[in-house]
């Protein structure tokens, strides 16, 4: 058929000026994938990140291992290399295939349940598999499942440290109370002694004796009543504490009552729970203050009674209410406005904000409120912003870890992908083609990261962040069934194509009217609006029987697209500032300027000259052997360093300068000339003083 | 990060202590002892790091040196002889947060406390350790100790000592485990201070030996060195020591030496020339034990009695039918 191809042009071109298609251009009425996604339509029979164990009793990274990973680790303890390694390593590899198939199936269940149910031939090698915990797939519960755990990681280190503190408190405060008792009155009765002493000799002491003796020797060494009293009651408040919850019978300190809750699914349960706790948290402090003092003995009535009187809750630093635990609140993408209030509270709160739908359906507006609820939290300055994919949780789970580490606020906001029914794309594809496709970029903003924004905003966990689009080859077989690669870009454009109810912006051209004159979308993004509006921007997709197709996109998708990358740009230039603006050196290097100061010898002691004829001593120099000082102890004396000087040359002899000088190993005696011209063997003395003048 | 709120208010009950507070006893030891230097010079770290009275213990075994806890105004334990390094390691497991001493002498470190010593600098638990080296058992009156010349007339020793002496500093660096090994003089005042300043500052098991004079058995051994300042090398480092200028101009026999080169610290410690002083080897990257075994933790009575009974109930043999038997 011979083409008219500047009419297939015009129609081309008022499709993409008013959506509507013409002539041959045919309707995207099937499903159709981006072409770069074409490999990955069998997702379990695929090894990659998912499912994730979450992993009992580990912390850091350890607490979220991929499956992948932990069979690659299997393997290499437990197959050996050659024939009987390779069909080892080929059952371990289908078991993790079934497992995956199970979980994307809906099973539940920890790692060692699932392992028996896919592979109950496999247990022997299940036992090199180094840990166990609940397997959980990409899929609409995983951002809370993986946030929750991670949280519940890092309290669990926050309870160690807590109980340690709260621990040594305790013992330290009831071994003065203790000590106190076995000093008093009732300590030395008889009864009291025979209850501390061992069963077996108990027999061969009398007690009666024993008390009146010690009653009579030692005296009675009673707490001041004040004392004990602030002690009973730190040791009162640190023993009710309910902030943590410990393993029963490893901790000196829990409240018969349970443990306060500290996870929420509404901001607003979480800030009255704060509030309604926070004259306990107060009163816990300050329990624990008094407590530090009184252990060490250093509690002064007159410094710190009205110090602990006039004590509130104005009183708590970010540090001190950070020891406590966490408040988690997991919500929605709709509840952005209290989610800003709460953070903006500076209260320690990990906010976790689920979006489940990027694009708004009744226009392709990027979701203002869900998308960059992250970048606006940036304002705020001193709190943790973690923005991510579902698909790329568990690659940033350090990140994620350092958010809820953090001391301060921190906002968790993960795109799950997983409210797309129109998407025939499983939750994992759809999250990481919004990552990929700079719908949902991924950035960290860490305030202690650094100084300045360059090192505490980050965006190099996006795929090519320094590019507009990332890029990737794809390679395929053309009508000759020739091998074609070429690096193609993908862009909001192919994420938007993922979704069929955006079926009406695209449309398809025949494969024979394929021609330059329609460009890929990034090109077109990138060409100058005159030459642009010539041309009509297209993107490569595959449908269902794998065949590539060309689809022409209209004007108002291709909007979205220059805005989505503008927004990247905005992003871009906070993440990678460093890049941009390297500041330029000012005089000496810091690096310079330490090194000079670390080479800087010390100053140098100062010793003050002496008159000609006055005796002297090289103080600096003195070893301080109590050689001179033992001869004349008025004449020679300690300074404040313990080294000798001449303290009055007039309180001794001319014959005790001499022999002192005579008695200094190191020789750092001057004996000067005599005062006392009528001092006997003066002659003598002179001579004998000559060497040390 | 802003400090707890409990570390101000302990900072706010913070005393600070003149040089006389950390003063004990009057030392009983001779005039031109160089037990005197040693001390001088760890009472003024005390006052410079301002060290809590309460919070600070010196350990010794028997000797001269050895009383150098009486002479302290802090706690002190004056144990037996050679079993400094366990009584002080005893503290520290159960106290970590206090800062521990040792004050050692050549025949209760070298000699009787060789075994303790050997396993102590294993551990690098953070003590700081002070070999007070005389070259003689100054105490029983002129006994031959490991680290005597050859060939000293003492009473043990008649016809004077068979054996070359024994190198503290190179046997410490040859222990798996050392992290700090120094070596001063007591007649360079400053710089003993500096060095045990050092030593105390390392986080780990620090070990100074303390070249000392003992004017009533060994007169005079030290004259050559005391007399010849180049008879003195002095070890020079960013990361080490730094001379003020007026002993460099007395001291000018200098040498520049990395203390993390362990080789170049080995080669000082054995070399027969001039006496090294100064750092010779530091690595605080080297574990402290009682970190490895997280010392320090509450031990309330009712879990050590717990933990006791466990340990005790595996050596127990149960009548026949009690369930424990079977565990």
């Amino acid at each position: 058929m011979i083409m008219d191809a500047p009419a297939e042009t015009q129609r081309q071109i008022a499709f993409h000026l008013t959506g509507a298609p013409g002539g041959d251009l045919e309707p995207v009425d099937s499903a159709v994938r981006p072409a770069l996604l074409a490999p990955y339509r069998d997702l379990p029979a695929l090894r990659y990140d998912y499912p994730v164990v979450l992993v009992d009793d580990a912390i850091d990274e350890a607490c979220v291992c991929s499956l992948t990973a932990l069979v690659d680790d299997m393997l290499r303890d437990s197959a050996p290399r050659g024939v009987e390694g390779e069909r080892v390593r080929r059952d371990v590899l289908r078991a993790e295939r079934e497992i995956r198939r199970l979980v994307a199936e809906g099973a539940r269940g920890m790692l060692s349940d699932l392992w028996a149910r896919a592979a109950p031939n496999l247990a022997d090698a299940a036992e090199h598999l180094k840990v166990d915990g609940e397997l959980a797939d990409c899929d609409h519960e995983l951002p809370r499942r993986v946030v929750g755990h991670a949280w519940h990681s890092v309290q669990r280190q926050k309870a160690h440290r807590f109980h340690a503190d709260v621990d040594r408190l305790v013992q330290a405060l009831s071994d003065v109370l203790r000590a106190a008792f076995i000093h008093s009155e009732p300590g030395r009765r008889p009864e009291s002694l025979q209850a501390a002493f061992g069963s077996l000799h108990r027999d061969q002491f009398d007690f009666e004796v024993m008390s009146r003796l010690l009653g009579r020797s030692a005296p009675l060494d009673e707490l001041p009543p004040d004392r004990r009293e602030r002690i009973e009651w730190a040791l009162e408040v640190l023993r009710g504490q309910r902030f943590f919850d410990p393993a029963p019978g490893t901790t000196l300190a829990q409240s018969p009552e349970p443990p306060f809750e500290y996870r929420y699914s509404s901001c607003r349960a979480a800030v009255e729970a704060f509030r309604e706790r926070l004259p306990a948290v107060v009163e816990f402090v300050k329990a624990m203050s008094i407590a530090e003092l009184e252990a060490d003995g250093r509690y002064a009535r007159s410094q710190h009674d009205a110090f602990f009187q006039s004590f509130d809750e104005n009183s708590l630093s970010r540090d001190e209410l950070a020891r406590f635990p966490d408040y988690l609140v997991c919500v929605h993408g709709d509840e952005s406005g209290e989610v800003i209030d709460l953070l903006s509270s500076g209260l320690p709160v990990k906010v976790l904000v689920e979006t489940e739908e990027v694009l708004a359906p009744e226009h392709f507006g990027v979701r203002m409120r869900s998308t960059h609820l992250a970048s606006t939290v940036v304002g705020l300055i001193d709190v943790f912003a973690f923005q991510a994919t579902s698909s790329s949780l568990y690659q940033l789970r350090e990140r994620l870890l350092a958010g809820l580490r953090y001391t301060g606020p921190t906002l968790i906001s993960i795109f799950s992908g997983t409210a797309t029914p129109s998407s025939d794309l499983p939750p994992y594809l759809l999250s990481a083609a919004a990552l990929e496709g700079r719908a949902f970029p991924a950035f960290t903003y860490d305030p202690e990261a650094g100084p300045d924004l360059a090192s505490r905003f980050s965006v190099d966990e996006n795929p090519q962040p320094e590019l507009d689009w990332p890029l990737a080859p794809l390679e395929y077989a053309d009508a000759s069934l020739q091998r074609v690669v070429e690096q193609v870009a993908f862009t909001l454009v192919d994420f938007v194509a993922c979704d069929r109810r955006y079926a009406r912006h695209f449309a398809r051209i025949p494969r024979e009217h394929w021609s330059d004159e329609t460009v890929p979308v990034d090109q077109w993004l990138a060409l100058d609006p005159t030459e642009a509006e010539a041309r009509v921007p297209h993107i490569l997709v595959v449908d269902d029987n794998e065949r590539l197709q060309r689809l022409i996109v209209d004007a108002r998708l291709m909007h979205a697209a220059r805005r989505c990358r503008e927004l990247w740009h905005g992003l871009q230039e906070l993440g990678l500032a460093h890049l941009r603006f390297e500041p330029a050196p000012v005089g000496e290097t810091p690096t310079e300027a330490v090194e000079e100061s670390v080479a800087e010898p010390p100053e140098a002691a100062v010793v003050e000259e002496p008159a000609a004829d006055d005796p002297w001593i090289e103080t600096p120099r003195c070893s301080t052997c109590n050689e001179c000082t033992g001869i004349n102890d008025r004449m020679f004396a300690y300074n404040d360093n313990k080294q000798a000087y001449i303290k009055d040359p007039h309180a001794g002899t001319f014959r005790e300068l001499v022999e002192a000088a005579e008695a200094c190993q190191v020789a750092v005696i001057h004996p000067g000339k005599p005062r006392n011209a009528n001092e006997p063997g003066l002659e003598e003395l002179i001579e004998r003083a000559k060497e040390f003048q | 990060m802003t400090p707890l709120l409990r570390q101000c208010l302990l900072r706010m009950a913070d005393d600070h202590h003149s040089l006389e507070d950390y003063e004990g006893g009057v030392p009983r030891w001779c005039n031109g002892c160089g037990d005197n230097a040693i001390l001088a010079a760890v009472q003024r770290l005390c006052r410079g790091e301002d060290l809590s009275l309460e919070h600070t213990v010196f350990v010794s075994g028997i000797g001269c040196s050895s009383r150098f806890p009486h002479y302290m105004g802090t706690y002190g334990f004056h144990g037996i002889h050679g079993r400094a390094f366990p009584i002080a390691e005893g503290i520290k497991m159960a106290r970590p947060d206090l800062d521990v001493f040792v004050n050692t002498g050549d025949g209760d470190c070298c000699s009787i406390g060789a075994a303790h010593w050997i396993h102590a600098v294993r551990y690098n638990m953070n003590l700081t350790v002070l070999l007070h080296d005389n070259f003689v058992y100054g105490l029983t009156k002129k006994q031959a100790s490991p680290t005597s010349p050859k060939g000293l007339k003492s009473n043990t020793t008649p016809r004077g000592s068979h054996l070359d002496p024994l190198n503290p500093l190179s046997v410490t660096l040859g222990v798996e485990g050392a992290s700090f090994v120094a070596q001063a003089v007591d007649w360079i005042p400053q710089v003993l201070y500096d060095i045990v300043a050092a030593a105390h500052r390392h986080r780990g098991f620090s070990f100074v030996r303390v070249i000392q004079r003992c004017p009533e058995f060994m007169p005079g051994m030290l004259d050559p060195w005391l007399q010849d300042p180049s008879k003195t090398l002095l070890l020079t480092h960013e990361n080490g020591l730094q001379l003020a200028p007026d002993l460099a101009r007395i001291y000018t026999n200098h040498r520049e030496h990395d203390p993390l080169d362990i080789d170049a610290a080995r080669r000082l410690a054995s070399s027969d020339d001039a006496i090294p002083v100064g750092i010779l080897y530091r690595n605080p990257e080297v574990p402290c034990y009682e970190e490895l075994r997280r010392a320090g933790q509450a031990r309330p009575a009712d879990r050590i009695r717990a933990s006791l009974e466990a340990e005790l109930d595996k050596f127990t043999v149960w009548p026949a039918g009690d369930e424990r038997a079977a565990a």
